[in-house]
C-alpha cells in the first residue's frame, strides 16, 4: 500500500518535471527568436552595465584614490598601475600606522621625563630648603628625626 | 572576483531569460527591457567585485527586487495620476488580462510568415507565454527560476525571500496550472 503511493507520487513529480521541461525547450525556443531590436537594446544595456562595473572593493578604492590621486582608470584590470597599486596600497597604509605608533612612543616618554623632572626638581627644592624655626620646637618632630634616624 | 568578461558572458547568456521573465511579470517589453538594464547596472555596480559562482543568485535577486520595485513606482504614479485604480487592477489582476488582444497582435508581426507550421509554432508559443504570464506571480517566479534558470529549491528560496516548502508548492501548482490550462487550449508540447 505505502509503496503504491510512494510511486504514484514518484510517477506525479517525475511527470511535472518532464511537462516542465518540455516548457523549458518551448521557452527557450521561444527566447531566441526576439526581435532584434530587443536583442540590440539588451547587448547596449549590458555593455552600459560592465562598463560600471565595480572595480575594486571600497578600501582599496579609497587608498588607491588617496595615494594616487589623478592617476585616472584606478583599479581597472588592463591598468598598466595595477601591479604598484596594490604595493602602493599596502606602503599607504603602513605608514600611517608606522608614525601613529612612533609618535605614540615619542609622546610617553617625553611625558615621562617631564614628570621625572618635576619630581626632581621638587625634591631639590624641599631638601635645600632649610628648616623653619618653628620645626625644631616642635616635640613631635624631633620624635619623628630621632625615630627615623635610628 | 568576476572579471569583465565573465560577467558580461554571464550578462550574456541571462539576459533573454531576464527580459522575458520581467516581460512577463510587467507585461510591457519597454519597461522589462528598463528593468533587466537596471538590474544589470546594479549587479556591475554593487556586485561587480563577487566571485563568479555567486553572481547568478545575487542577479535573480536584484532582478525580482527591480520587478517590485517597478510595482511600487507605478502604484505611486497611478494614484497621483488619478484617483481611480482600474490602472492597478488592470496591471495586477489576472482576469481583465485578454489573451486574444496579445494574440493578435503578435499575429500581426507574422504576416509575412509564409510556412503554416511555423505559424502555428509561434501561435502556440504565444498562447504558453500568455498562459505563463497568468500564472500567479510567485508560482511564476518559482516556476522559471527552478526550471529555466536551473536554479535549486535553496537557491529559490533564498532568491524569493521564502522558505524551500514553498518553492515546491509554488512550483507545483504552476506546473499543474500550467498543464491544465495548455491541455484545455489542445496544445501539446
Amino acid at each position: 500500500m505505502n509503496t503504491d503511493i510512494k510511486q504514484s507520487s514518484l510517477s506525479q513529480a517525475s511527470a511535472e518535471l518532464e511537462f516542465a521541461y518540455k516548457v523549458r525547450r518551448t521557452l527557450d525556443e521561444h527566447v531566441n527568436s526576439l526581435p532584434e531590436s530587443t536583442t540590440n537594446r539588451l547587448a547596449a544595456a549590458r555593455k552600459m552595465a560592465i562598463a560600471r562595473k565595480k572595480p575594486e572593493s571600497a578600501l582599496h578604492v579609497l587608498a588607491g584614490q588617496r595615494r594616487l590621486a589623478g592617476a585616472g582608470a584606478v583599479g581597472h584590470a588592463r591598468n598598466p598601475f595595477n601591479d604598484s597599486l596594490s604595493w602602493l596600497v599596502r606602503v599607504g597604509i603602513a605608514i600611517p600606522l608606522i608614525v601613529l605608533v612612533v609618535g605614540a612612543f615619542g609622546i610617553y616618554q617625553y611625558e615621562e621625563a617631564r614628570r621625572i623632572d618635576e619630581l626632581a626638581e621638587l625634591d631639590a627644592a624641599v631638601l635645600s630648603d632649610e628648616l623653619p624655626l618653628s620645626a625644631f620646637l616642635d616635640h613631635g618632630f624631633d620624635a619623628f628625626l630621632s625615630k627615623h634616624g635610628e | 572576483m568576476a572579471t569583465d568578461k565573465e560577467l558580461s558572458d554571464f550578462l550574456e547568456g541571462v539576459e533573454r531569460r531576464a527580459f522575458k521573465q520581467a516581460a512577463y511579470a510587467v507585461r510591457n517589453e519597454e519597461s522589462a527591457l528598463d528593468i533587466v538594464q537596471d538590474a544589470m547596472i546594479k549587479l556591475a555596480e554593487k556586485y561587480g567585485d563577487k566571485p563568479v559562482e555567486e553572481i547568478p543568485l545575487l542577479f535573480q535577486r536584484i532582478l525580482q527586487n527591480t520587478i517590485l520595485d517597478f510595482f511600487r513606482r507605478e502604484k505611486v504614479r497611478s494614484t497621483w495620476v488619478t484617483l481611480f485604480s482600474n490602472i492597478i487592477t488592470r496591471k495586477d489582476g489576472n482576469d481583465d488580462f485578454d489573451i486574444l488582444e496579445n494574440f493578435e497582435s503578435e499575429e500581426g508581426t507574422e504576416a509575412s510568415e509564409s510556412s503554416a507550421d511555423k505559424v502555428e509554432r509561434e501561435q502556440m508559443l504565444a498562447l504558453l507565454d500568455a498562459e505563463i504570464q497568468k500564472l500567479p506571480a510567485r508560482q511564476r517566479e518559482a516556476f522559471l527560476m527552478r526550471y529555466w534558470e536551473d536554479m535549486d529549491v535553496a537557491e529559490t528560496a533564498n532568491a524569493m525571500g521564502c522558505s524551500e516548502g514553498s518553492v515546491k508548492t509554488h512550483c507545483s501548482r504552476a506546473t499543474h496550472a500550467l498543464a491544465k490550462s495548455l491541455k484545455a487550449l489542445g496544445i501539446q508540447l
